[in-house]
């Protein structure tokens, strides 16, 4: 290393440090446009197709379990019986959304366009339990015996009219857990 | 301090009845207790400075919650700083890791004593207070050193290795560029050095603009200086991207709390000394500080002095946001082959000018061509 390389190394500290110090001073004065959003006050509008939370219209639910079915991460859990006009009903729908990957194969499967995605995406609570959203808000034992009673009533009515043609269907009520249902009883946080 | 309770005990005749060491123990507990207030203070509101020009020069906020425009968010700060639990590692050597932060504020803290305020204000005015400052700011090393082996945490060693390595290195170049004003006033006395620079001149009286050579030497300690105390561009002893935290990592509650403000202590102490040895101190430009009545010439002078070294600690927040910092071996190498180099030529320069031009300087030169 020269003297002349020395003496060129510390010109260029100098200027470059100088440079540096200009362009921030410049900032520190008049920054121009703050970057910084106020959150709480000031919420940034999500894009069209922000995957939030999702949510599920319950009229519309088929009770496939496509998205069950589909969920990579299992957060998705159905229960449903068949009712007596033959149609599923169901009996519970919760989303797990501490667990939710916010992938967004469940409503792109989803036959009936029931399972969508909302602009949500603020959610915090001290219990893990709060996390797990229920949409269908009777309780499903009770409709499950409500199904049953419904099928039970149709199928003696349906009976009592056919009596005299033929024989009476069975009349077990069979209520029929949806397949593909996550084995309930290994998810600590269900109905926490 | 014994010169001030004389001239007390003179003012209020009833004090003269009270033994001599008793008002001197109260004067010097009262004195350290304004200077810990104040220390305090400046760390506090500080950090406070220090985040908003931050926010300033990054295009952001800062803090902006707690207070109006955030102000108190140093108060906020602080209290958490207390509550929060004091823990101590497992595995740590407690009683070193209990006992480092207290060195290293010390180490800080002791510096303010010989930092001439204004025309009294001055705790005490050693006949060495500059090398008094370079001794006892090298306490800091003691207590990083400690800090960073007592966590038996990797990182914190070398971070801890790390600060000596620079802070020995760089109290070279800052002792000697602090030695043009020490050559030029004759003495190590900071009040001596600051009278030195008084006279008509006003602004050309510091030493800053004194010759060519004290003028680069106020730029070499500033930035040795800079180095020693571990701002920014030299924060390698923390640099949070490589050694997590440094030497403080395991460090929480009232024991960081203690680094922390040693660190602003640092910065407000080289500014203080910048201002002292090469800004003219508590001179007021066109003022005579000296000749006013006592309480408004120490006001005025204290104004004076906390403005500039304010202004100086603002330059280093300023350098701090702007350059990215340097690698361990840049670091040295800036120290050994440059820095240290430098300050020699410049001792070398000042001393040869005091020598050819019998202790004038350019503006004094001038001045006397015009009588």
């Amino acid at each position: 290393m020269g003297l002349k390389q020395y003496i060129a190394d510390i010109v260029e500290a100098v200027v470059t440090t100088a440079k540096g110090m200009k362009i921030t001073a410049r900032y520190g004065v008049d920054a121009g446009e703050e970057v910084t959003q106020q959150y709480p006050e000031v919420r940034r509008e999500p894009s069209e197709r922000f995957r939030g939370f999702l949510h599920n219209d319950i009229k519309v639910c088929t009770s496939c379990t496509m998205c069950v079915k589909v969920c990579p991460v299992d957060c998705i859990s159905l229960e449903a019986v068949r009712g007596a006009d033959k149609k599923m009903v169901l009996a519970s729908y919760d989303i797990n959304i501490g667990r939710c990957m916010y992938c967004g194969l469940c409503v792109e499967i989803c036959p009936a366009k029931s399972l969508k995605h909302t602009r949500g995406y603020e959610k915090a609570s001290v219990d893990r339990g709060e996390l797990i959203l229920h949409f269908v808000h009777e309780d499903a034992s009770e409709i499950k015996a409500r199904v049953a009673k419904q099928v039970a009533e149709a199928a003696a009515k349906a009976a009592e009219a056919a009596k005299a043609a033929e024989a009476a269907k069975a009349a077990a009520p069979a209520p029929n857990p949806a397949a593909g249902n996550p084995a309930p009883k290994e998810d600590p946080e269900k109905k926490g | 301090m014994e010169s001030f309770v004389h001239s007390l005990v003179k003012a209020v005749p009833v004090l003269s009845g009270v033994p001599m060491w008793t008002l001197t123990l109260t004067a010097m507990i009262l004195s350290a207790a304004v200077l810990l207030v104040f220390a305090l203070t400046f760390g506090g509101v500080g950090s406070y400075v220090l985040r908003k020009v931050a926010g300033d020069i990054q295009a952001r906020i800062g803090p902006n919650r707690v207070g109006p425009n955030g102000i108190l968010q140093f108060l906020a700060d602080g209290v958490k700083l207390v509550l929060k639990e004091d823990i101590i590692p497992a595995k740590a050597d407690r009683f070193l890791f209990a006992l480092a932060p207290y060195f290293v504020f010390v180490g800080s803290f002791a510096a303010f004593v010989v930092l001439p305020f204004g025309v009294g204000l001055i705790a005490s005015d050693l006949n060495i207070g500059v090398y008094y400052v370079m001794a006892v700011t090298s306490l800091v090393v003691v207590g990083v050193l400690l800090a960073g082996w007592a966590s038996n945490n990797k990182w914190a060693l070398l971070g801890g290795m790390r600060a000596a390595a620079q802070i020995v290195s760089y109290e070279i170049p800052v002792g000697m560029a602090l030695m043009p004003a020490v050559l030029i006033a004759g003495s190590l006395s900071l009040q001596d050095i600051v009278r030195s620079q008084g006279g008509l001149l006003g602004v050309f009286g510091w030493n800053l603009f004194h010759n060519p050579f004290t003028f680069f030497s106020f730029f070499l300690y500033f930035t040795a200086a800079q180095a020693e105390t571990n701002q920014t561009p030299f924060d390698l002893p923390e640099a949070e991207s490589e050694l997590v935290s440094g030497y403080n990592v395991e460090y929480s509650g009232i024991r960081f709390g203690f680094f922390f403000l040693a660190e602003f202590g640092d910065m407000f102490v080289v500014a203080a000394l910048a201002t002292a040895c090469f800004l003219g101190g508590w001179h007021i430009p066109f003022l005579h500080a000296e000749a006013l009545p006592a309480f408004w010439g120490n006001l005025l002078s204290l104004g004076a002095f906390l403005a500039k070294a304010f202004a100086l600690v603002l330059v280093m927040m300023w350098i701090r946001w702007t350059l990215p910092r340097l690698r361990v071996d840049q670091l040295m190498r800036m120290a050994w082959k440059y820095l240290v180099p430098l300050t020699f030529v410049n001792l070398l320069g000042v001393s040869l000018w005091l020598l050819i031009f019998k202790g004038k300087g350019i503006p004094q030169m001038i001045a006397s061509l015009f009588g």
